[in-house]
């Protein structure tokens, strides 16, 4: 029982971390139909951020402001680094290709994403960084937090599953409350209609990344918290996030949540009851089912083609 | 452009492309000897240039008798296989692949399997190599299948999960059920060099790379080239591309698409698993991590460089890209490849004209007053080790400082980008001016962090290559036709 | 046509270029009769410089170009230090290719690394037929120097390496265990790439004969979180063996450890002893080294270097470079006085090398081969214990 729900509280962290990075993927797929394979690597380069900020601020085991605001303004800055660096790699990258064709951007996307990883490396090498949020207030983050039965989850992990959990909330409002969350909707919808409708495409694009790299940033420093980060966990981490994305119904926000809490459930319990060594192949096995049998994913609607 | 264009206007042929119409009008109007020697160049058949082709890559080991020079060609040629298969796949089938060099790992790993101590087993290669290039073509096939109704995107994600796939279970293959299958972490170890008719071909004599091995991989490349070639004319290659320029019309004229794109996929793979052989026969051990994502990008660059859709052209793409990394990995030859390639590109922007000679003298200008200034104030900052060049100019023209603070690298670096990205927003006239300093800023760059790893620089040179391509000249090199994916 | 014209000028160009590249000879000394002992002389390093190993290379070339700057006029030579790249992410291969760079360099005598044991597999055979000697300082994979029944040898006569195998670290660790903490159940976890493989194996090995209880996992190298892992560790555990090349990955496992309130005692070999980041209090380090800081006859040599690398820590993995490059120097110098002043062939200094002896090792004590395997003789390994201050005490 106890290992169970250790599993549970792992899956749950994990799974809220693939759940923020599928959010971008879901945002991004939905407004331009683009698979952004630099994504993932966006989300490295947050992390990296938030290790910066963090030493500005004095580190871990000295830090010059109190715990809960140094973890905000890392976070804050890993978002709006992220954001910042996103809009660049649309203006950039994808917003020259928009009526290229549809492979075209996508080669461009592999191509942002190797040389963020690899400029990345160059300029901070490949150790791993650690942030070591053991040493804040002598492991208060570790030693503390709720007690299940004989299992402990920790303040740390209470910290990233919630944070993230509001952060999709948010999101959530954001999306479905306010005026350009509409134009979102109604661009994912149908982009040229939107268009004639007098809505700024562009600015939607914009708004979009904004949202969806940010969200990675956030996911970056979440995830950096508790183990360390490299410049190569770009790739997993896109994979996993779009893998997400896709089990949950690509353009749909909900589906990206539920996507990443499966992927969450599905290696966790893989890892602690089958094998360490065989998550991978049983999330696999999980997307070609869905390829299968449900290609519009969970909560996606059935694309239906226009002639 | 459209100043040249017009001159008087015959309007298009009924039924004929506006462009394609002004294109043959202007083909039409070249003459003097250029043009009769591209009307005669135009008589000579395909064979004829592989041939041409082959007898000037065969001559490669009579320039040299380094055993690192016929490496980098060997590997050479197998990028170009490489580069032939994924051509299949993106360029005729439209289709993005991103699992492609896991078929050439599993061509290795299959080869490793069948031809080595680890079972027992030493098939003859001509028993062997057939056998791995039909599981190569079967495997294709089946990862196909469930992709076989989705959309480029879908595929791609499949594809790209197989990939992972692949190295999960090569790497813990060593503890199958209690069976160590691929040898895990560790790989596979003495495999068999190429064999038939109880011969072996040797791989190395004295350490030395043997020639011989790459004349197998030329006669490889001829067999794959004149195949691929053949499908390409047949009926299935017609209905790729037809496919391709329009999936629906195509489905619409009672075309197999599914299978159409299955076909595509395992042609794909099959040539993949045939190159697989040579590498794993060649170096005689194979390991997982040899086949991932890196690789993945290198042969993706070589066949979008190239033009995809075109065999000539992919097959250039692999003849510049492969050595280019070659070049890039020693710092002395990086340099070199760096200041060429910033003249090519100067040169293509301004042609012969004076805004050229402009920018060059106000550069070469700029770069030694920032030298002579950042020496006056500070000797450090211009002690840094160089190894000269142009005759000993460069040394006084780019500054190397003795030692760098760590905040360095992090600022130029990112400033080039942001610099070079943002003068591709401004008018023409301020692009001119700021391009003085940004080319020197790119020196001091190249100079001062991108050759101190020279690693990471190489793969940040094939990601702009592939980013830059996308934007100003998607269908690369060599490639004409318009690349949709299905 | 265009097109095929191009495409033929542009193979002139590229062959043109790649013969250029590689058919340059380097060293201009280098005659068909042999290599004087004046010329400067050539010694790659191959090591990882970039990737997750990046900073065992990036560590290594530090002091191996101390070494290369202090030493060779002791030896009466000139020595150039080039520096090969194998980020372990790409696997061995790059090693295969630069193995025929560097036999193809006439100037090459002798070799330092490769530093990783996959790269040693790729590529030693490829030395070994073209005569080259090479040390390595880090790659301690038992099979490349000894070979049994089970586990064929997979170095070649051309292969030293200057520390000891995994074959006395992994049993030392765990007569460690056995002994002094009186282990009966045993987690041993390894990062399924060669190094941390090969140590987890022999480990097992001396634990199970021993009739302890070892549960065995395997982290893919992708892996960064290990709640998964510290969650398989059973609560009576007595210690959980963890070698891996990343210490910042034996520190997360370490804290998530304390997080999940596991009294299991944190293991690491060679490859996580680095004070900076490994500090959970508690655990224990194995390394080939005692402290290098602590040996009186190093303190100019560790001087000397951080003098030349300010900011940066000491750590155990460059100063075997250092020694390495000590070795080969004095292997080339014996090759030389026997040679006349000219190598006739690389494969001398391959006859010397066994010859090689080193007074005060920079790991301390007197350095030799031993006659068996090419490995050092009497070579042992050192256990740390970390102190709640973060230093690390010298336990046994």
């Amino acid at each position: 029982m106890d290992t169970f729900i250790q599993l549970t509280v792992d899956a749950l962290t994990l799974g809220s971390i693939y759940a923020l990075i599928a959010l971008g993927y879901t945002l991004v797929y939905g407004v331009l139909k683009l698979l952004n394979f630099a994504h993932g690597d966006v989300f490295m380069v947050g992390s990296f951020i938030g290790f910066g900020v963090l030493q500005l601020l004095g580190g871990t085991s000295n830090p010059s402001v109190p715990i809960w605001l140094l973890l905000v303004l890392v976070t804050l800055a890993a978002m709006a680094g992220c954001a910042v660096l996103g809009v660049v790699i649309e203006r950039f990258a994808y917003r020259p290709l928009r009526d290229a064709p549809r492979i075209a951007p996508l080669i461009s996307a592999l191509g942002v994403s190797f040389f963020l990883a690899n400029s990345m490396q160059l300029l901070f090498g490949a150790e791993p960084r650690n942030y070591d949020t053991f040493s804040l207030s002598n492991g208060a983050l570790y030693l503390k937090g709720l007690d299940i039965g004989n299992v402990r989850v920790s303040l740390l992990r209470i910290i990233t599953i919630s944070s993230a959990f509001v952060l999709m909330i948010v999101l959530w409002f954001l999306v479905n409350r306010t005026r350009t969350g509409k134009a979102m909707r109604a661009t994912s919808f149908d982009r040229e209609a939107a268009a004639m409708m007098g809505i700024d495409i562009d600015r939607v694009i914009v708004f979009t990344f904004v949202l969806g790299s940010a969200l990675a940033g956030a996911a970056g420093v979440l995830f950096a918290l508790r183990v360390p980060t490299t410049v190569s966990i770009g790739f997993i981490a896109g994979l996993k996030g779009f893998t997400a994305a896709v089990i949950g119904g690509i353009g749909s926000i909900q589906g990206a949540m539920a996507g990443g809490l499966i992927l969450g459930f599905a290696e966790s319990y893989t890892q602690g009851y089958i094998s360490t060594k065989w998550s991978d192949l049983v999330v696999f096995s999980i997307l070609i089912a869905f390829m299968i049998f449900r290609p519009q994913g969970l909560l996606g609607r059935a694309e239906i083609r226009k002639v | 452009m459209s100043e040249q264009l017009a001159q008087p206007e015959h309007g298009p042929a009924i039924g004929q492309d506006e462009w394609v119409a002004r294109h043959g009008q202007r083909r039409s109007l070249r003459g003097g000897p250029l043009g009769t020697l591209e009307t005669r160049l135009l008589r000579v058949p395909w064979w004829a240039w592989l041939v041409l082709f082959l007898a000037a890559m065969s001559l490669l080991p009579l320039f040299s008798s380094s055993g690192y020079v016929r490496r980098v060609g060997f590997d050479t040629v197998l990028y170009m296989l490489l580069a032939l298969g994924l051509n299949v796949v993106v360029g005729w089938g439209g289709l993005l692949d991103l699992g492609f060099v896991a078929f050439y790992g599993i061509g290795a790993y299959a080869y490793a399997m069948l031809d080595s101590d680890k079972f027992g087993i030493h098939l003859p290669s001509l028993v062997s190599v057939p056998l791995i290039v039909a599981l190569g073509a079967v495997v294709g096939l089946l990862l196909g299948l469930p992709s076989r109704r989705l959309s480029g995107d879908y595929l791609a994600i499949v594809t790209l999960f197989f990939l992972q796939l692949f190295q999960t279970l090569t790497t813990n293959g060593d503890n199958a059920f209690g069976h160590d299958l691929t040898g895990g972490p560790n790989g596979l170890l003495n495999i068999d060099p190429l064999h038939a008719f109880g011969h072996d071909l040797i791989v190395q004599h004295r350490g030395v790379f043997a020639v011989s091995y790459y004349y197998v991989a030329l006669v490889f490349f001829a067999l794959v080239f004149v195949a691929l070639r053949l499908v390409n004319h047949s009926r299935t290659g017609r209905a790729w591309r037809s496919l391709r320029e329009d999936p629906l019309a195509a489905e619409a004229m009672g075309m197999p698409v599914n299978w159409l794109k299955l076909m595509a996929f395992s042609f794909g793979a099959a040539t993949a698993a045939f190159t697989g052989t040579l590498f794993a026969a060649l170096n005689g051990s194979v390991f997982p991590l040899t086949f991932y994502f890196v690789l993945l990008i290198i042969v993706y660059t070589m066949v979008i460089l190239g033009g995809s859709g075109s065999m000539p052209g992919v097959v250039l793409g692999a003849l510049i890209v492969s050595p280019l990394l070659e070049l890039l990995r020693d710092p002395g030859k990086s340099r070199v490849v760096f200041y060429l390639a910033v003249l090519g590109g100067v040169v293509v922007a301004f042609r012969f004209s004076r805004k050229l000679g402009l920018v060059a003298a106000a550069t070469a200008a700029f770069g030694f007053v920032a030298h002579a200034v950042a020496g006056a104030v500070d000797d450090r900052w211009v002690a840094g080790e160089h190894a000269g060049g142009a005759g000993g100019a460069l040394a006084h023209w780019v500054i190397v400082p003795s030692h760098l603070a760590g905040w360095v690298p992090v600022v130029s670096y990112v400033g080039l980008i942001a610099v070079g990205l943002f003068l591709t927003l401004v008018p023409q006239r301020i692009r001119l001016v700021l391009l003085v300093p940004t080319l020197y800023l790119a020196a001091f760059v190249w100079e001062n962090v991108m050759l101190v790893y020279p690693e990471p620089a190489r793969y940040i040179v094939l990601g702009v290559i592939l980013i830059a391509l996308m934007i100003l000249r998607p269908n690369g090199l060599l490639g004409e036709k318009r690349v949709e994916i299905i | 046509m265009k097109k095929a014209i191009a495409l033929v000028f542009a193979l002139v160009v590229a062959i043109g270029a790649t013969a250029a590249a590689g058919a340059k000879p380097t060293a201009k000394a280098a005659t068909a009769a042999g290599i004087n002992c004046k010329s400067t002389l050539t010694i790659p390093f191959v090591t990882p410089v970039t990737g997750g190993a990046g900073f065992i290379g990036t560590e290594q070339v530090t002091w191996a170009k101390y070494a290369v700057k202090t030493l060779p006029s002791q030896f009466g030579l000139k020595i150039k230090l080039v520096v090969g790249d194998t980020p372990v992410e790409q696997g061995p291969a790059p090693a295969q290719a630069l193995a025929q760079k560097y036999v193809a360099d006439k100037s090459v005598v002798a070799l330092l690394g490769p530093s990783t044991s996959g790269a040693v597999v790729a590529s030693t055979k490829t030395y070994f037929q073209a005569g080259i000697v090479h040390l390595s300082p880090s790659a301690t994979h038992t099979d490349l120097t000894i070979g049994t029944p089970g586990d064929p040898l997979l170095g070649t006569p051309a292969f030293f390496r200057d520390v000891p195998g995994d074959y006395i670290q992994g049993p030392a660790d765990a007569r460690f265990m056995i002994d002094k903490l009186h282990a009966k159940k045993v987690v041993i976890i390894d990062f399924q790439e060669p190094y941390s493989v090969g140590l987890a194996d022999v480990a097992q090995k001396t634990l199970t004969a021993a009739g302890v209880s070892v549960t065995r996992l395997s982290a893919p190298n992708t892996t960064t979180d290990y709640s998964a892992y510290v969650t398989k560790v059973p609560s009576d555990a007595d210690v959980v063996f963890f070698p891996t090349q990343k210490p910042p990955d034996i520190q997360t496992f370490g804290q998530q450890l304390i997080e999940q309130g596991k009294k299991a005692k944190l293991f690491g070999g060679d490859g996580s002893n680095d004070p900076s980041v490994f500090k959970i209090p508690g655990s224990y380090v194995s390394n080939f080294a005692p402290d290098i800081g602590g040996i009186p006859a190093d303190a100019a040599i560790v001087a000397g270097w951080k003098k030349d690398n300010p900011g940066k820590t000491l750590g155990s993995f460059g100063p075997p470079a250092y020694g390495a490059v000590q070795i080969l120097l004095r292997a080339i110098q014996l090759t030389c006085i026997a040679d006349h002043g000219v190598i006739k062939d690389r494969r001398d200094v391959l006859k010397h090398m066994k010859q090689v002896r080193v007074k005060n090792f920079i790991l301390g004590g007197a350095f030799r081969f031993s006659t068996k395997t090419n490995d050092p003789l009497n070579a042992k390994f050192y256990i740390f214990q970390i102190q709640s201050n973060g230093s690390y005490k010298l336990v046994g």
